[in-house]
Protein backbone atom coordinates (compact mmCIF):
# COMPACT_ATOMS: atom_id res chain seq x y z
CA UNK A 1 0.00 0.00 0.00
CA UNK A 2 1.30 3.41 -0.80
CA UNK A 3 1.00 6.15 2.19
CA UNK A 4 1.90 9.76 1.80
CA UNK A 5 3.31 11.97 4.88
CA UNK A 6 4.53 15.21 5.56
CA UNK A 7 7.40 16.13 7.48
CA UNK A 8 9.39 19.31 8.98
CA UNK A 9 12.87 19.92 9.78
CA UNK A 10 14.86 22.69 11.01
CA UNK A 11 18.32 23.44 12.33
CA UNK A 12 20.24 26.40 13.50
CA UNK A 13 24.21 26.32 12.73
CA UNK A 14 27.05 28.15 13.89
CA UNK A 15 29.98 29.55 11.72
CA UNK A 16 33.62 29.23 12.15
CA UNK A 17 35.80 27.22 14.02
CA UNK A 18 34.26 28.26 17.18
CA UNK A 19 35.00 28.07 20.67
CA UNK A 20 37.18 30.75 20.84
CA UNK A 21 39.91 29.16 19.06
CA UNK A 22 41.15 31.91 16.98
CA UNK A 23 39.62 32.05 13.88
CA UNK A 24 41.55 34.58 11.45
CA UNK A 25 41.03 35.47 7.79
CA UNK A 26 43.42 38.10 5.65
CA UNK A 27 43.46 40.14 2.37
CA UNK A 28 45.62 42.59 0.77
CA UNK A 29 44.33 44.12 -2.41
CA UNK A 30 46.01 45.90 -5.13
CA UNK A 31 46.02 48.51 -7.98
CA UNK A 32 46.78 46.91 -11.16
CA UNK A 33 47.58 48.26 -14.45
CA UNK A 34 45.09 49.56 -16.68
CA UNK A 35 43.09 50.26 -12.66
CA UNK A 36 41.78 46.68 -12.29
CA UNK A 37 41.86 45.48 -8.47
CA UNK A 38 43.87 42.56 -7.14
CA UNK A 39 42.68 40.36 -4.43
CA UNK A 40 45.33 38.62 -2.88
CA UNK A 41 43.59 36.20 -0.70
CA UNK A 42 44.06 32.54 0.54
CA UNK A 43 40.90 31.75 -0.02
CA UNK A 44 40.01 28.36 -1.63
CA UNK A 45 37.06 27.83 -4.39
CA UNK A 46 36.02 24.41 -3.74
CA UNK A 47 32.60 24.74 -6.23
CA UNK A 48 30.82 26.89 -3.64
CA UNK A 49 31.46 30.16 -5.68
CA UNK A 50 34.09 32.10 -3.24
CA UNK A 51 35.40 33.17 -6.72
CA UNK A 52 32.60 34.92 -7.69
CA UNK A 53 30.89 36.42 -4.24
CA UNK A 54 34.69 37.43 -3.02
CA UNK A 55 35.15 39.41 -6.03
CA UNK A 56 31.47 41.12 -5.82
CA UNK A 57 32.09 41.85 -2.10
CA UNK A 58 35.35 43.82 -3.59
CA UNK A 59 33.39 45.52 -6.05
CA UNK A 60 30.34 46.54 -4.01
CA UNK A 61 33.04 48.55 -1.70
CA UNK A 62 34.95 49.74 -4.51
CA UNK A 63 32.71 51.06 -6.62
CA UNK A 64 33.65 48.93 -9.65
CA UNK A 65 32.00 46.25 -11.59
CA UNK A 66 32.81 42.52 -10.85
CA UNK A 67 35.13 42.16 -14.50
CA UNK A 68 37.73 44.53 -12.84
CA UNK A 69 38.38 42.89 -9.97
CA UNK A 70 40.74 40.31 -10.11
CA UNK A 71 40.75 37.41 -7.22
CA UNK A 72 44.85 35.69 -7.03
CA UNK A 73 44.62 32.95 -4.66
CA UNK A 74 44.81 29.09 -3.67
CA UNK A 75 48.68 30.16 -4.13
CA UNK A 76 50.50 30.02 -0.40
CA UNK A 77 53.70 31.86 -1.87
CA UNK A 78 51.28 34.62 -3.26
CA UNK A 79 49.24 35.54 -0.77
CA UNK A 80 48.27 35.77 2.99
CA UNK A 81 46.09 32.77 4.95
CA UNK A 82 42.85 33.03 5.07
CA UNK A 83 42.10 29.69 6.83
CA UNK A 84 40.36 26.70 5.09
CA UNK A 85 37.25 26.41 3.31
CA UNK A 86 35.37 24.73 5.82
CA UNK A 87 32.99 25.54 8.61
CA UNK A 88 31.09 27.14 6.49
CA UNK A 89 33.37 30.52 7.05
CA UNK A 90 34.64 31.84 3.67
CA UNK A 91 31.69 34.02 2.87
CA UNK A 92 31.48 35.43 6.59
CA UNK A 93 35.47 35.44 7.64
CA UNK A 94 37.46 36.14 4.41
CA UNK A 95 34.50 38.07 2.89
CA UNK A 96 34.49 40.61 6.36
CA UNK A 97 38.72 40.54 5.53
CA UNK A 98 38.05 41.58 2.14
CA UNK A 99 35.21 44.16 2.84
CA UNK A 100 37.86 45.80 5.47
CA UNK A 101 41.17 45.31 2.80
CA UNK A 102 39.04 47.09 0.29
CA UNK A 103 38.22 49.97 2.78
CA UNK A 104 41.32 50.32 3.51
CA UNK A 105 42.11 50.26 -0.02
CA UNK A 106 39.73 53.22 -0.47
CA UNK A 107 41.34 55.37 2.19
CA UNK A 108 44.92 54.79 0.21
CA UNK A 109 42.53 55.77 -3.25
CA UNK A 110 41.19 59.05 -1.61
CA UNK A 111 44.79 60.10 -0.24
CA UNK A 112 47.10 59.64 -3.50
CA UNK A 113 43.59 61.19 -5.30
CA UNK A 114 44.24 64.53 -2.63
CA UNK A 115 47.64 64.19 -3.77
CA UNK A 116 46.82 63.56 -7.36
CA UNK A 117 44.44 66.57 -7.59
CA UNK A 118 46.07 68.83 -5.32
CA UNK A 119 42.87 68.63 -2.94
CA UNK A 120 43.56 69.97 1.06
CA UNK A 121 41.23 67.38 2.07
CA UNK A 122 39.61 63.78 1.21
CA UNK A 123 36.31 65.00 1.94
CA UNK A 124 33.39 64.58 -0.57
CA UNK A 125 35.23 62.15 -2.21
CA UNK A 126 33.47 59.12 -3.81
CA UNK A 127 33.95 55.93 -6.01
CA UNK A 128 31.81 55.46 -8.78
CA UNK A 129 32.50 53.20 -11.91
CA UNK A 130 36.15 53.12 -12.04
CA UNK A 131 36.65 57.35 -10.73
CA UNK A 132 37.44 58.76 -8.00
CA UNK A 133 35.37 62.22 -7.89
CA UNK A 134 34.54 65.07 -5.46
CA UNK A 135 30.88 64.66 -5.22
CA UNK A 136 30.10 68.41 -5.20
CA UNK A 137 32.49 68.99 -7.98
CA UNK A 138 32.57 66.39 -10.31
CA UNK A 139 35.21 68.32 -12.48
CA UNK A 140 37.91 67.25 -10.06
CA UNK A 141 38.31 63.52 -10.81
CA UNK A 142 40.63 60.93 -11.76
CA UNK A 143 40.22 57.06 -12.93
CA UNK A 144 41.85 54.05 -11.23
CA UNK A 145 43.72 53.78 -14.60
CA UNK A 146 45.42 56.79 -14.18
CA UNK A 147 46.41 56.40 -10.42
CA UNK A 148 47.60 52.82 -11.60
CA UNK A 149 49.86 55.10 -13.98
CA UNK A 150 51.39 57.13 -11.63
CA UNK A 151 51.46 54.47 -9.00
CA UNK A 152 53.41 51.45 -10.75
CA UNK A 153 56.51 49.21 -10.55
CA UNK A 154 58.34 49.55 -7.19
CA UNK A 155 55.32 52.46 -6.20
CA UNK A 156 52.73 49.63 -6.36
CA UNK A 157 49.47 50.90 -3.79
CA UNK A 158 47.85 48.57 -1.71
CA UNK A 159 46.54 47.44 1.36
CA UNK A 160 45.87 45.03 3.72
CA UNK A 161 43.09 43.78 5.87
CA UNK A 162 42.01 41.51 8.45
CA UNK A 163 39.22 39.71 10.75
CA UNK A 164 38.84 37.82 13.63
CA UNK A 165 35.65 36.08 14.48
CA UNK A 166 34.54 36.68 17.88
CA UNK A 167 33.81 33.93 19.67
CA UNK A 168 34.70 32.36 23.42
CA UNK A 169 35.29 28.91 24.90
CA UNK A 170 32.55 27.58 26.48
CA UNK A 171 33.28 26.70 30.52
CA UNK A 172 33.79 23.22 31.11
CA UNK A 173 31.96 22.81 33.96
CA UNK A 174 28.70 24.44 32.78
CA UNK A 175 28.88 24.49 29.06
CA UNK A 176 28.11 27.87 28.42
CA UNK A 177 29.76 30.66 26.71
CA UNK A 178 29.19 31.98 23.36
CA UNK A 179 31.12 28.99 21.22
CA UNK A 180 30.29 30.73 17.74
CA UNK A 181 29.05 33.83 15.77
CA UNK A 182 26.94 34.50 14.29
CA UNK A 183 24.17 31.12 13.25
CA UNK A 184 22.15 30.59 10.34
CA UNK A 185 19.02 29.32 10.54
CA UNK A 186 16.56 27.10 8.16
CA UNK A 187 13.84 25.08 7.84
CA UNK A 188 12.43 22.14 5.45
CA UNK A 189 9.36 20.56 4.82
CA UNK A 190 8.73 17.46 2.52
CA UNK A 191 5.83 15.21 1.05
CA UNK A 192 6.73 11.48 0.75
CA UNK A 193 5.12 8.41 -0.33
CA UNK A 194 6.01 5.12 1.31
CA UNK A 195 5.45 1.89 -0.66
CA UNK A 196 4.85 0.15 2.31
CA UNK A 197 5.08 -3.26 0.62
CA UNK A 198 8.53 -2.49 -1.08
CA UNK A 199 9.63 -0.37 1.54
CA UNK A 200 10.78 2.39 -1.27
CA UNK A 201 10.86 5.79 0.02
CA UNK A 202 9.36 8.49 -2.40
CA UNK A 203 10.09 12.51 -2.16
CA UNK A 204 6.49 13.82 -3.95
CA UNK A 205 7.57 17.86 -2.95
CA UNK A 206 9.83 20.15 -0.91
CA UNK A 207 10.04 23.48 -0.06
CA UNK A 208 13.49 24.84 1.74
CA UNK A 209 13.77 27.61 3.70
CA UNK A 210 17.41 29.20 4.72
CA UNK A 211 18.31 32.20 6.03
CA UNK A 212 21.69 33.57 4.55
CA UNK A 213 21.53 37.02 6.42
CA UNK A 214 22.13 38.47 2.67
CA UNK A 215 22.40 37.25 -0.48
CA UNK A 216 25.43 38.05 -2.10
CA UNK A 217 24.51 35.63 -5.08
CA UNK A 218 20.69 34.37 -4.69
CA UNK A 219 21.47 31.98 -8.08
CA UNK A 220 24.64 30.46 -6.28
CA UNK A 221 23.02 30.36 -3.09
CA UNK A 222 19.92 28.34 -4.70
CA UNK A 223 22.46 25.80 -6.12
CA UNK A 224 24.05 25.41 -2.43
CA UNK A 225 20.62 24.45 -1.59
CA UNK A 226 20.21 22.09 -4.27
CA UNK A 227 23.00 20.36 -3.40
CA UNK A 228 22.48 20.14 0.33
CA UNK A 229 18.79 18.56 -0.12
CA UNK A 230 20.09 16.29 -2.40
CA UNK A 231 23.02 15.47 0.01
CA UNK A 232 20.82 15.49 2.90
CA UNK A 233 18.45 13.02 0.67
CA UNK A 234 21.26 10.75 -0.17
CA UNK A 235 22.39 10.39 3.81
CA UNK A 236 18.63 9.56 4.58
CA UNK A 237 17.67 7.34 2.03
CA UNK A 238 20.76 5.15 0.51
CA UNK A 239 24.31 6.56 1.28
CA UNK A 240 25.85 3.58 4.15
CA UNK A 241 29.65 3.21 3.72
CA UNK A 242 29.21 -0.16 5.99
CA UNK A 243 31.99 -0.08 7.78
CA UNK A 244 33.02 -3.68 9.40
CA UNK A 245 36.07 -4.25 11.60
CA UNK A 246 37.47 -0.68 10.53
CA UNK A 247 37.03 -1.11 6.62
CA UNK A 248 34.59 1.00 4.45
CA UNK A 249 33.04 -2.17 2.76
CA UNK A 250 30.95 0.16 0.48
CA UNK A 251 33.70 2.01 -1.62
CA UNK A 252 32.38 2.48 -4.88
CA UNK A 253 29.61 4.10 -6.83
CA UNK A 254 27.95 0.44 -7.42
CA UNK A 255 27.86 0.24 -3.11
CA UNK A 256 27.84 3.32 -2.13
CA UNK A 257 24.74 5.13 -4.02
CA UNK A 258 24.30 8.72 -4.07
CA UNK A 259 20.80 10.44 -5.37
CA UNK A 260 21.11 10.71 -9.38
CA UNK A 261 19.39 13.17 -11.27
CA UNK A 262 15.93 10.62 -11.13
CA UNK A 263 16.42 10.64 -7.22
CA UNK A 264 15.97 14.10 -6.63
CA UNK A 265 12.67 16.47 -7.31
CA UNK A 266 11.89 20.34 -7.95
CA UNK A 267 12.35 22.14 -4.78
CA UNK A 268 10.62 25.12 -4.03
CA UNK A 269 13.72 27.21 -2.76
CA UNK A 270 13.40 30.41 -0.06
CA UNK A 271 16.22 32.39 0.63
CA UNK A 272 15.58 34.46 4.16
CA UNK A 273 17.20 37.70 4.05
CA UNK A 274 17.49 39.06 7.38
CA UNK A 275 21.51 40.80 7.23
CA UNK A 276 23.89 40.09 10.16
CA UNK A 277 24.87 43.09 11.41
CA UNK A 278 29.27 41.82 11.85
CA UNK A 279 28.96 40.66 8.09
CA UNK A 280 30.16 41.69 5.13
CA UNK A 281 26.90 43.65 3.76
CA UNK A 282 25.47 41.09 6.04
CA UNK A 283 26.31 37.88 5.02
CA UNK A 284 26.40 34.56 6.54
CA UNK A 285 27.77 31.79 4.56
CA UNK A 286 25.43 28.90 4.04
CA UNK A 287 27.74 25.70 3.00
CA UNK A 288 27.19 23.44 5.37
CA UNK A 289 23.57 24.41 7.02
CA UNK A 290 22.18 23.66 3.88
CA UNK A 291 22.23 19.11 4.60
CA UNK A 292 21.19 19.42 8.35
CA UNK A 293 17.14 19.75 8.44
CA UNK A 294 16.69 17.34 5.52
CA UNK A 295 17.26 14.06 6.36
CA UNK A 296 15.12 14.53 9.68
CA UNK A 297 12.03 16.14 7.67
CA UNK A 298 12.43 12.97 5.27
CA UNK A 299 12.06 10.91 8.57
CA UNK A 300 9.32 12.63 10.19
CA UNK A 301 7.77 12.28 7.07
CA UNK A 302 7.94 8.98 7.22
CA UNK A 303 6.24 8.32 10.52
CA UNK A 304 3.38 10.58 9.54
CA UNK A 305 2.82 8.23 6.94
CA UNK A 306 3.02 5.50 8.49
CA UNK A 307 3.17 5.55 12.05
CA UNK A 308 7.28 3.99 12.66
CA UNK A 309 9.76 6.37 13.86
CA UNK A 310 13.01 5.57 11.94
CA UNK A 311 16.46 5.49 14.12
CA UNK A 312 19.15 4.47 11.94
CA UNK A 313 20.29 5.63 8.20
CA UNK A 314 19.81 5.31 5.61
CA UNK A 315 16.19 4.25 5.74
CA UNK A 316 16.98 1.48 2.83
CA UNK A 317 14.04 -0.61 1.67
CA UNK A 318 15.00 -3.93 3.85
CA UNK A 319 15.65 -1.74 6.81
CA UNK A 320 11.94 0.09 6.01
CA UNK A 321 10.29 -3.39 6.11
CA UNK A 322 11.95 -4.77 9.03
CA UNK A 323 11.24 -2.02 10.62
CA UNK A 324 7.60 -1.84 9.74
CA UNK A 325 7.32 -5.73 10.44
CA UNK A 326 8.75 -5.00 13.95
CA UNK A 327 5.84 -2.42 14.85
CA UNK A 328 3.28 -4.23 13.68
CA UNK B 1 50.41 -3.12 -30.35
CA UNK B 2 47.39 -2.57 -32.71
CA UNK B 3 46.99 -0.17 -35.30
CA UNK B 4 43.78 2.06 -35.08
CA UNK B 5 42.56 5.49 -36.18
CA UNK B 6 39.29 7.48 -35.19
CA UNK B 7 37.76 10.74 -35.50
CA UNK B 8 37.75 13.21 -32.46
CA UNK B 9 36.36 16.74 -32.22
CA UNK B 10 36.27 16.35 -36.19
CA UNK B 11 40.16 15.66 -36.72
CA UNK B 12 41.50 12.39 -37.79
CA UNK B 13 44.01 10.68 -35.58
CA UNK B 14 46.21 7.61 -36.80
CA UNK B 15 48.29 6.16 -33.61
CA UNK B 16 49.60 2.60 -32.21
CA UNK B 17 48.00 1.75 -28.88
CA UNK B 18 48.63 -1.14 -26.29
CA UNK B 19 45.58 -3.69 -26.49
CA UNK B 20 44.75 -3.11 -22.47
CA UNK B 21 45.01 0.80 -23.29
CA UNK B 22 41.42 2.55 -22.37
CA UNK B 23 39.88 4.65 -24.11
CA UNK B 24 40.16 7.56 -21.73
CA UNK B 25 43.33 6.41 -21.43
CA UNK B 26 44.18 7.53 -25.30
CA UNK B 27 41.98 10.48 -24.95
CA UNK B 28 43.71 11.93 -21.95
CA UNK B 29 47.13 10.87 -22.04
CA UNK B 30 48.18 10.14 -25.91
CA UNK B 31 46.24 13.00 -27.21
CA UNK B 32 45.96 15.47 -24.77
CA UNK B 33 41.99 16.00 -24.38
CA UNK B 34 42.25 16.07 -20.53
CA UNK B 35 38.61 17.80 -19.99
CA UNK B 36 37.91 13.99 -20.25
CA UNK B 37 38.04 13.28 -16.01
CA UNK B 38 38.12 9.96 -14.35
CA UNK B 39 36.20 9.27 -11.51
CA UNK B 40 35.42 6.16 -10.77
CA UNK B 41 37.21 4.08 -13.58
CA UNK B 42 34.68 1.32 -13.37
CA UNK B 43 31.63 2.41 -15.33
CA UNK B 44 29.87 4.06 -12.15
CA UNK B 45 30.31 7.79 -12.31
CA UNK B 46 29.80 9.19 -16.06
CA UNK B 47 32.61 11.69 -15.40
CA UNK B 48 34.42 10.01 -18.44
CA UNK B 49 31.50 10.09 -20.94
CA UNK B 50 32.54 10.94 -24.18
CA UNK B 51 29.76 10.53 -27.35
CA UNK B 52 30.98 8.02 -29.70
CA UNK B 53 29.32 7.42 -32.85
CA UNK B 54 26.38 9.73 -31.54
CA UNK B 55 25.51 7.38 -28.16
CA UNK B 56 27.20 8.78 -24.68
CA UNK B 57 29.76 5.90 -24.04
CA UNK B 58 31.82 6.17 -20.30
CA UNK B 59 35.59 5.82 -22.10
CA UNK B 60 36.87 4.05 -18.89
CA UNK B 61 34.65 1.04 -19.74
CA UNK B 62 36.11 0.95 -23.63
CA UNK B 63 39.06 0.25 -24.83
CA UNK B 64 41.17 2.24 -27.16
CA UNK B 65 41.41 -0.42 -30.02
CA UNK B 66 37.42 -0.99 -29.82
CA UNK B 67 37.22 2.91 -30.93
CA UNK B 68 38.98 2.05 -34.25
CA UNK B 69 36.92 4.06 -37.04
CA UNK B 70 34.86 5.48 -34.41
CA UNK B 71 34.04 9.10 -34.58
CA UNK B 72 34.33 11.05 -31.18
CA UNK B 73 33.36 14.24 -29.60
CA UNK B 74 34.57 15.15 -26.19
CA UNK B 75 34.42 18.20 -24.34
CA UNK B 76 36.97 20.24 -26.14
CA UNK B 77 34.89 19.17 -29.15
CA UNK B 78 31.80 21.35 -28.38
CA UNK B 79 32.92 24.58 -28.99
CA UNK B 80 33.23 25.99 -32.35
CA UNK B 81 35.26 29.21 -33.87
CA UNK B 82 36.29 29.93 -30.17
CA UNK B 83 32.39 30.13 -29.08
CA UNK B 84 31.12 27.62 -26.26
CA UNK B 85 28.24 25.33 -27.56
CA UNK B 86 24.88 26.88 -26.55
CA UNK B 87 24.75 24.05 -23.72
CA UNK B 88 28.01 24.96 -22.33
CA UNK B 89 26.64 28.77 -21.90
CA UNK B 90 23.60 27.51 -20.80
CA UNK B 91 25.11 25.59 -17.96
CA UNK B 92 26.84 28.87 -17.09
CA UNK B 93 23.86 31.46 -16.94
CA UNK B 94 21.72 28.72 -14.89
CA UNK B 95 24.87 28.38 -12.35
CA UNK B 96 24.75 24.63 -13.02
CA UNK B 97 28.30 24.56 -12.47
CA UNK B 98 29.90 24.29 -8.91
CA UNK B 99 33.26 21.91 -8.44
CA UNK B 100 33.27 21.11 -11.63
CA UNK B 101 33.86 17.55 -12.13
CA UNK B 102 30.94 15.93 -13.32
CA UNK B 103 30.52 18.82 -15.90
CA UNK B 104 32.44 18.00 -19.18
CA UNK B 105 30.42 14.33 -19.04
CA UNK B 106 27.25 16.30 -17.98
CA UNK B 107 27.34 18.25 -20.73
CA UNK B 108 27.78 15.64 -22.98
CA UNK B 109 25.34 13.76 -22.01
CA UNK B 110 23.03 16.52 -22.15
CA UNK B 111 23.98 17.08 -25.65
CA UNK B 112 23.52 13.69 -26.70
CA UNK B 113 19.81 13.64 -25.11
CA UNK B 114 18.82 17.23 -27.36
CA UNK B 115 20.39 15.35 -30.47
CA UNK B 116 17.56 12.97 -29.77
CA UNK B 117 14.98 14.53 -28.29
CA UNK B 118 15.33 18.38 -28.96
CA UNK B 119 12.23 19.21 -26.28
CA UNK B 120 12.39 16.70 -23.56
CA UNK B 121 10.33 17.43 -20.59
CA UNK B 122 12.09 17.91 -17.17
CA UNK B 123 11.69 13.78 -16.72
CA UNK B 124 13.26 12.62 -19.88
CA UNK B 125 16.14 15.59 -19.09
CA UNK B 126 16.50 13.43 -15.56
CA UNK B 127 16.50 10.44 -17.43
CA UNK B 128 18.86 11.77 -19.65
CA UNK B 129 21.70 12.67 -17.02
CA UNK B 130 20.93 9.93 -14.24
CA UNK B 131 24.30 8.23 -15.92
CA UNK B 132 26.25 11.26 -14.59
CA UNK B 133 26.51 11.49 -10.79
CA UNK B 134 27.09 15.23 -9.44
CA UNK B 135 28.06 15.42 -5.49
CA UNK B 136 27.46 19.16 -5.87
CA UNK B 137 24.67 21.03 -7.31
CA UNK B 138 21.51 18.74 -6.70
CA UNK B 139 21.34 18.77 -10.45
CA UNK B 140 17.97 20.90 -10.45
CA UNK B 141 20.14 23.72 -12.10
CA UNK B 142 21.37 21.33 -14.32
CA UNK B 143 17.79 21.09 -15.96
CA UNK B 144 17.01 24.50 -15.93
CA UNK B 145 20.45 24.73 -17.81
CA UNK B 146 19.21 22.04 -20.41
CA UNK B 147 15.61 23.93 -21.05
CA UNK B 148 17.94 27.69 -21.29
CA UNK B 149 19.55 25.48 -23.54
CA UNK B 150 16.81 24.68 -26.05
CA UNK B 151 15.52 27.95 -26.19
CA UNK B 152 18.93 29.01 -27.12
CA UNK B 153 19.54 26.70 -29.87
CA UNK B 154 16.23 27.70 -30.95
CA UNK B 155 17.25 31.31 -31.28
CA UNK B 156 20.35 30.38 -32.96
CA UNK B 157 18.55 29.01 -35.86
CA UNK B 158 16.34 31.80 -36.46
S1 LIG C 1 35.34 7.16 -14.61
FE1 LIG C 1 34.21 6.15 -16.11
S2 LIG C 1 32.25 5.97 -15.25
FE2 LIG C 1 33.45 6.78 -13.61
S1 LIG D 1 29.61 20.17 -9.96
FE1 LIG D 1 30.79 19.06 -8.51
S2 LIG D 1 30.37 17.00 -9.04
FE2 LIG D 1 29.03 18.11 -10.28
Amino acid sequence: MKKIGKGIGVSFYGTGYGNGFPDVSRAIIRLLPEGKIGIYCGVTEVGQGAKTSMRQIAAEVLGLGVEDIELVHENTSLMPDSGTAAATRQTYNTGNAIKIACENMRTELFKKTKEALSLNSTAGLVLENGEIILGFFPQKRISFKELAEIYKGEKILEASGEFTAQTTQMDEETGQGAPYWPYTFNACAVEVEVDTNTGIVNLLRATFAQDAGRAVNPQLLEGQMDGGFAMGLGYALFEDLNIENGKMKNNKFSKYLIPTAMDMIDIKNIIVEDPESTAPYGAKGIGEPVMIPIAPAILNAIYDAIGVRIKELPVTPEKLMKAIRESA
Amino acid sequence: MVNIGLTVNQKLFEISVDENLRLIDLLRDKLGFHGTKEGCGEGECGACTVIMDGETVNSCLVMAFQANGSNITTIEGMEKDGKLHPIQQAYIDAGAVQCGFCIPGMVLSTKALLDKNSHPNRDEIREGISGNLCRCTGYNKMLDATEMAIKYMEEEKE
